[in-house]
């Protein structure tokens, strides 16, 4: 390449996102990428933490300006409310398309714009119950528990991305706009792994198991700040056996041997209770006194699968991304925050986190209206 | 009549395997590019082996975990070590737009199939990798599964009950969400700008940053010395606000209860005269007192049966839904309306259940085009047709089993 264009792959691309918090990571994806992100509308998010990494990159416009004005000189516009409500606020799919046919409207709603659902309320809990991915989550004495941060906003905005940037080809190859229909129940529906399958094919519905596969060797251990995930076995298989209770042993371990015996490579010794029980005392009396750094590091050095059950703590101090420089620094409302960098590097195109505005910030400013 | 998809005319050689990468390339191939999965008899995918398989019967073709997957995709199998493999393999990549693989970092260089013999055939092209952390750094070689993705990016242990140890999601959830579609999202931007540019693209998603993003509001918080804990199904805005028993076994009804008005429909449908206090009547309170809330809540619920508990619910304003099973699920109205469940006929598993595209484009919508390919089904099509094998030449490979 004789001169490289470093330009941001969206560079010139105009968004208008008029979502209230179930759309809000597909314009914060596309702000990331080099779209011009104008934000319109309030936001329902509770913390001010999550308003900050969601509108990163958006530019706030005021409350009180009239959205299908403004979409004179955008390419997409981004919602995420029903029928109903998108009708109350004037942008049902048929006005947004009388009025600007040449526009990509990715309407992202909780069931999808029919059906006999298609207004009923919802929420981040109600839609993962509604999508099935809540059953397959928790211990089986308890109820059901959600994924942490309202993970169907990820789960929608994702999909939306990929639909709103295959729409955006087909209106800038060939003039056509077009209604972006992202049900966020399908997208959880279409998030279950196999449990749809095993139900179809082998007559089994999956349910919940905790934290994992039950099997010796594999799953949450206790250390002593926290916890590991260890993977000394998948499918009733040893993984790195040896290699763990080398490892063991080395330490001092008492019966850490027991362990090289040949049961150990039996599906259903290692799938057993007094299996599964057996390796996690051998394992946490040694784990117990390390650290979680300390264990996946000796651990990987071994060629064990281990890792770190991090929190959000651990991230900010992780040797990895902070020697790759992950985590940026952008002008929210005019203060610092600091966000993790963008899912993806492009080595040839500025794609990152950018300085944006929160709809609070929006408040007070005048009408602009952007243009393509 | 052939219908014309959006992508149609772009070609993706998809190096990809077991879970993140087929779902990364699964919506390209659903909206009309030419997905062709490189494998080999040798090292085929190892999601070809993993259950669920019709009737239960193991089999490369029989595994609904990798036809879920892979519809509308080619299957060409090749032997990368073999010098003639890898030569096919690079002459696959001259005629694509678009590169994936999500090996362990150098392997595809190693292959010779690497970003600069890639480019060097196919100027211009987009080429993404998914290593686990990163191809660079101290920690580059670290070997990790989906769930230890999960627990390393964060997800994991933010996601449980406050008393006991994390639960997680239940699944391997960065591989079927944020890897593959971020990768999708990045590959697409890639095509875009070198559709104005004419210049290519290499892109590195490493797992777990991408899967950090996930609980990025989490990171942003801890950098202000705010940092949450698992909290259960406790919400910060909403009360009552979790799962709740309903009649009959392992049944429940999920109940989110944010703004006033919500709870005056909770009230409606579910009175109890203990509910009667002044603590009870605003937000805060409602918040303040979820724990005892809950229990009351739970001991009006269980006497409903939950879909009935769910509408009655909505009707009234207030979110709410069965926790559904897969079994619910294939039977649920909405989904049935929507026509999420497809059944395609697969050429060994017969008529099986896929998921539909969960999003529809009203001027060039996409479509599963196929069920997912048997192994190697495309091998000679593809030789021959797209990469200029002649019969005898091909027959010679396939013999020698360099492809087939």
């Amino acid at each position: 390449m004789a001169s490289i264009d470093f330009s941001a792959p969206l560079d010139g691309v105009v968004v208008v996102d008029a979502s209230t918090g179930l759309g809000s990571y597909c314009g914060r994806l596309l702000a990331d990428l080099g779209a011009q992100v104008h934000r319109v509308g309030s936001d329902r998010f509770a913390s001010p933490h999550r308003a900050s990494f969601m509108n990163a990159g958006k530019i706030a416009a005021s409350h009180d300006c009239d959205v299908i004005g403004l979409l004179a000189g955008a390419h997409l516009l981004v919602t995420d409310e029903g029928p109903a409500e998108l009708t109350d606020r004037g942008l049902s799919p048929n006005a947004v398309a009388a009025a600007h046919p040449a526009l990509v409207h990715v309407a992202i709603s909780p069931f999808g714009m029919d059906g006999p659902y298609a207004d009923r309320p919802a929420t981040d809990l109600t839609l993962l119950a509604a999508g099935g991915l809540l059953a397959l989550a928790g211990d089986p004495d308890r109820a059901p528990v959600r994924a942490w941060g309202e993970q169907t906003s990820v789960i929608a905005g994702t999909h939306a991305a990929v639909a709103a940037l295959i729409a955006l080809d087909v209106l800038e190859v060939s003039g056509v706009g077009q209604f972006v229909d992202v049900s966020v129940q399908e997208a959880v529906a279409h998030s279950l792994e196999n449990a749809a399958q095993y139900l179809d094919l082998e007559g089994v519905t999956r349910r919940r198991v905790g934290a994992g596969p039950r099997e010796a060797g594999t799953g949450l251990f206790t250390c002593r700040d926290g916890f590991v995930y260890l993977v000394g076995g998948l499918g009733g298989s040893p993984l790195a056996w040896d290699q763990i209770v080398a490892w063991l042993d080395d330490a001092g371990v008492a019966n850490a041997r027991e362990l090289a015996d040949g049961r150990w490579e039996d599906s259903t010794w290692r799938r057993s209770t007094e299996a599964v029980e057996l390796f996690r005392e051998q394992f946490e009396s040694f784990a117990d006194s390390r650290t979680k750094r300390d264990l996946v590091g000796q651990g990987q050095r071994r060629g064990i699968s281990i890792a770190p059950v991090a929190t959000p703590e651990d991230l900010l101090r992780d040797p990895q991304l902070l020697e790759r420089s992950f985590f940026r620094t952008v002008d929210m409302d005019g203060h610092d925050v600091l966000l993790p960098g963008s899912p993806y590097r492009f080595r040839y195109s500025d794609v990152q986190p950018r300085a944006g505005s929160t709809p609070a910030a929006g408040r007070s400013l005048p009408c602009s209206a952007p243009s393509r | 009549m052939q219908r014309t998809f959006p992508l149609s005319g772009v070609r993706v050689a998809d190096f990809s395997w077991v879970g993140a990468g087929p779902f990364l390339t699964k919506p390209l191939a659903d909206h009309g590019a030419d997905v062709v999965k490189v494998e080999s008899r040798q090292r085929r995918d190892p999601i070809r082996s993993m259950a669920p398989f019709r009737d239960g019967e193991r089999g490369p073709d029989r595994s609904g975990y990798f036809a879920n997957r892979n519809t509308s995709k080619r299957s060409l199998c090749l032997d990368l070590k073999d010098p003639r493999g890898r030569d096919l393999a690079l002459r696959l990549i001259s005629t694509s737009d678009v590169v994936v693989n999500n090996f362990s970092p150098g392997t595809m260089d190693r292959l010779g199939l690497g970003y600069d013999a890639a480019r060097e055939v196919r100027p211009g092209v987009v080429y993404l990798e998914m290593p686990m952390i990163g191809r660079a750094g101290p920690h580059h070689g670290w070997r990790g599964y989906g769930l230890t993705i999960a627990a390393a990016g964060g997800l994991l242990g933010l996601t449980g009950y406050p008393d006991r140890p994390p639960v997680g999601t239940g699944t391997n959830f960065p591989d079927h969400v944020p890897n593959p579609l971020h990768g999708a999202v990045a590959v697409l931007a890639a095509l875009r700008k070198r559709r104005r540019t004419g210049q290519g693209e290499y892109i590195e998603l490493a797992q777990l940053e991408s899967t950090a993003n996930v609980i990025g509001p989490a990171l942003v918080a801890a950098a202000a010395g705010d940092a949450p804990v698992r909290d259960g199904n406790r919400d910060d805005l909403a009360a009552p606000h979790g799962v709740y028993p309903c009649a009959g076994d392992d049944s429940w009804c999920a109940i989110a209860v944010v703004t006033d008005d919500q709870w005056s429909g909770l009230c409606r449908v579910l009175w109890d005269e203990r509910w009667d206090e002044p603590a009870l009547a605003g937000a805060d309170g409602r918040r303040r007192n979820s724990g005892r809330l809950d229990e009351l809540v739970a001991g009006r619920t269980r006497s409903w049966v939950a879909d009935d508990l769910a509408r009655a619910l909505t009707d009234a304003g207030v979110p709410a839904s069965e926790v559904l099973h897969a079994d619910a699920l294939m039977l649920d109205a909405q989904l049935r309306a929507r026509g999420h469940w497809e059944v395609l006929d697969h050429p060994v598993m017969g008529p099986s259940v896929y998921d539909a595209i969960p999003y529809r484009l009203s001027a060039t919508p996409g479509a599963l085009r196929s069920p997912a390919p048997l192994l190697g089904a495309d091998s000679e099509a593809v030789c021959v047709d797209l990469l200029g094998l002649d019969a005898a030449e091909y027959r010679q490979l396939e013999e020698e089993g360099v492809v087939g």
